[in-house]
């Protein structure tokens, strides 16, 4: 296995960020790490970075503990974002990848169209301290990449991002999956996570409570939900014989029936009190199962998870 | 170790390529030549005019009269201008008590008000005790205090051979008991002017002072800046807290090092054409002393990595510059010590307490720097194993050994401070960092 944490567990002042976490990360995959503020995503990351030594447990990267030459090899976006001030855009991407074992001169002529493909292509010789807040995070994945590493960590990759220079994060990811190379990135937003994840590891409570493929781990949550878009207010479905549970986004609604329920009759049932503009038999959205797998576990967690998936 | 390189080629650029450095470097000795110079200036040529003057003369002997013609051969300088603008000599009767305090107040008035600058009282029997001639000024000027104080011994003790049997004429008997201004000579047998020990001193100290803490809060606040702006975390992904922060420590470092090679370099240049200056040969001495100028180095450049790792820890265990500034008041304070407790040294460098202050390696740099600048310039010949030379010797050593010991310290520290935010640790947590693994 290419990356693999095998039972890693972290205290911090006597609470337990992260609980005998194992996952495993193959070569080539987008990975994500997904779960509530709170979770224990970051703790995890910083683990893999080797950032924080766990209490017990250790990362493994191609089967060996993580040593200084795995530092070169990686590139990481932590999330608590920041740049030298002073510096001109050219210094900071020149030196961080000079940080990372690249050579200047390897670097200079990727400058360019790494600025030009961000939007920030007349920034080149202007200061740090110069850009607006989108514009540094967009900076600070630059240099996350440019010095081309095998494996890529992004801490809440999407934090801070508006949905232009989401999109073109998510490109880049893309190809950067295509070249065969590994993303590991950790996120609370479920719908994200779930249009660019190959694999995926939910944890809530410092706990893993699924991983795996991505298509696999909705298949074994199966069909039993349906998705709604009604006109007016669809509060009483929840009450309806067969529906186990479900989710409101103002117009749109999750539903995931019991065993054997007979979506036809919830369909009338809905049809008979409001107006149905759409109709779908599906598989559970990541943030359903989310919810099924940790709504128990600890509530107010579940509680930030869907402030931030809705 | 390439990027240990990566690291110390910032930090080094980040001094050194702003303008602001070659303005110290130029400025730098030219201030402080200045602020130590001037104040001697200042107090050599105090009196630009000459000085009101009033005698009060009580004697009923004419004192105040020959006082008068006394002082009148002082000279303010070389124009030929008077010291003393005598406005008058007010003969009064020794019994009328009432007059001379009526007098005496109104010209203690004029001196309140700074219509005069100096009255001189002689009461009757003047010679007899020593409160029997005295001045009265708000002003203490030593060399207006000199003339009168000069003129009136001469008067007086005129008086008193008079009333003597000793026949030998007055010139004569006071040229026979003149008083011997003694001089001090070192045991090169040369006098050196105190003055020009002290203020080398004072310079080369405040150099050192000025550079280790100016630099060191440099390292600090670097520290500080990665940890405030979280670019922390991708550097730690990226080299070890080690490599980073001995890059920063050298990189400035180096930077201090090379505002002192311009220094040298400026030295040599006035060393090479000093003839034709006319330097005095005290000054140069003390300036172009190859100890003083080898300790100064050494001292520099080891004070420097003991401090800026100090600061480099106290970077590491603090948010921010606001909550490191009740820190760096302790820090700063043991560099200033020997300017505080100079006056004493300067007497008596190799006393006992000078000698001890001196190998407490955080005092050391600059405690030795102040007795190898008072010491080494009157030696006639230097040992590598004893005197002066041998102590400062021991002393860099120290530093060296100590500085050793902080860097080992302050790496355990730091490799866990700098990733910690929030609350500052207390001392119980960072003895629990230091044993960590």
């Amino acid at each position: 296995m290419y990356l693999k944490l095998d039972r890693v567990r972290k205290e911090y002042d006597g609470k337990v960020a992260v609980n005998s976490l194992s996952l495993e990360v193959p070569r080539g995959v987008i990975y994500g790490i997904i779960g509530p503020n709170g979770a224990g995503k970051t703790t995890t990351i910083r683990m893999i970075m080797n950032i924080t030594v766990p209490d017990s447990g250790q990362v493994l990267f191609e089967g060996k503990p993580i040593g200084p030459d795995f530092k070169n090899r990686v590139g990481y976006l932590p999330e608590e974002r920041g740049l030298y001030k002073k510096m001109t855009l050219e210094e900071v991407i020149v030196y961080m990848a000079e940080l990372k074992g690249a050579d200047r001169a390897t670097i200079l002529p990727r400058i360019d169209p790494w600025l030009q493909r961000m939007d920030l292509g007349a920034y080149r010789l202007r200061k740090v301290e110069e850009l607006s807040k989108g514009m540094a995070q967009k900076l600070q994945f630059i240099t996350t990449v440019i010095h081309e590493p095998e494996i890529v960590i992004l801490d809440e990759l999407f934090s801070g991002l508006d949905p232009v220079n989401t999109e073109l994060v998510k490109n880049i990811l893309l190809d950067i999956k295509q070249s065969g190379r590994t993303i590991l990135f950790s996120t609370h937003v479920m719908e994200q996570a779930e249009k660019l994840c190959d694999h995926v590891c939910m944890i809530a409570g410092g706990e893993k409570v699924l991983d795996g493929r991505l298509s696999e781990a909705k298949a074994r949550f199966g069909t039993n939900s349906m998705q709604l878009v009604i006109d007016g207010n669809g509060r009483f479905i929840g009450t309806l014989p067969g529906v186990k549970q479900m989710t409101e986004f103002n117009n749109y609604i999750e539903v995931v029936m019991n065993d054997g329920a007979d979506s036809n009759a919830i369909l009338r049932a809905v049809a008979e009190q409001v107006t149905v503009l759409r109709f779908e038999v599906v598989e559970p959205s990541l943030y359903n199962i989310f919810i099924r797998l940790a709504g128990g576990k600890t509530e107010q967690t579940v509680d930030d998870a869907e402030v931030a998936g809705a | 170790m390439h990027k240990f390189w990566v690291i110390f080629k910032r930090e080094y650029a980040q001094v050194v390529h702003k303008r602001s450095f070659i303005i110290g470097v130029l400025l730098t000795p030219v201030l402080m030549a200045g602020f130590t110079l001037l104040p001697m200036l200042l107090a050599d040529t105090g009196l630009s005019e000459p000085q009101s003057l009033v005698i009060l003369d009580q004697s009923n002997m004419g004192v105040g009269e020959d006082l008068r013609a006394k002082l009148a051969d002082s000279k303010l300088d070389d124009s030929g201008r008077p010291l003393y603008d005598i406005r008058s000599v007010v003969a009064l009767d020794p019994l009328d008590a009432a007059a001379y305090n009526r007098l005496y107040d109104s010209l203690a008035a004029a001196i309140n008000d700074e219509k005069l600058k100096y009255f001189v009282v002689i009461r009757p029997e003047p010679q007899a005790s020593d409160t029997g001639l005295f001045a009265v000024s708000n002003s203490t000027n030593f060399r207006a205090l000199r003339a009168i104080e000069d003129a009136a011994s001469d008067l007086l003790s005129s008086v008193r051979l008079q009333e003597s049997s000793i026949n030998l004429g007055v010139d004569s008997v006071l040229n026979l008991t003149r008083r011997l201004d003694l001089q001090i000579r070192d045991a090169k047998g040369e006098s050196m002017p105190f003055e020009y020990k002290y203020f080398g001193a004072i310079i080369f100290v405040m150099l050192m002072f000025g550079m280790i803490i100016g630099y060191g809060q440099l390292v600090m606040r670097s520290v500080i800046e990665e940890k405030g702006s979280r670019i922390m975390e991708v550097l730690v992904s990226s080299v070890s807290p080690l490599q980073l922060m001995l890059g920063k420590i050298l990189g400035l470092g180096a930077a201090t090092f090379t505002q002192v090679a311009i220094w040298v370099v400026l030295g040599a240049v006035l060393y090479v054409f000093r003839a034709s200056m006319s330097v005095d040969p005290s000054i140069d001495r003390i300036l172009f002393n190859p100890v003083i100028i080898v300790s100064f180095v050494l001292f520099l450049v080891s004070g420097y990595l003991m401090y800026s790792t100090l600061f480099a820890l106290l970077g590491s265990i603090v948010n921010s510059e606001k909550e490191a500034q009740s820190f760096v008041f302790p820090i700063t304070m043991s560099l200033v010590l020997p300017m505080m407790v100079g006056i004493s040294i300067v007497q008596e460098p190799n006393s006992t307490l000078a000698l001890v202050l001196s190998y407490i390696p955080l005092f050391t740099p600059t405690m030795m720097i102040m007795r190898v600048i008072f010491i080494a310039p009157t030696l006639t010949e230097y040992s590598l194993f004893s005197g002066i030379v041998a102590q400062a010797a021991l002393g860099f050593l120290l530093v060296c050994v100590t500085t050793a010991g902080i860097i080992w310290l302050t790496a355990r520290i730091f490799r866990i401070g700098i990733l910690m935010y929030g609350k500052r640790p207390t001392l119980p947590e960072i003895v629990k960092w230091v044993r960590y693994q």
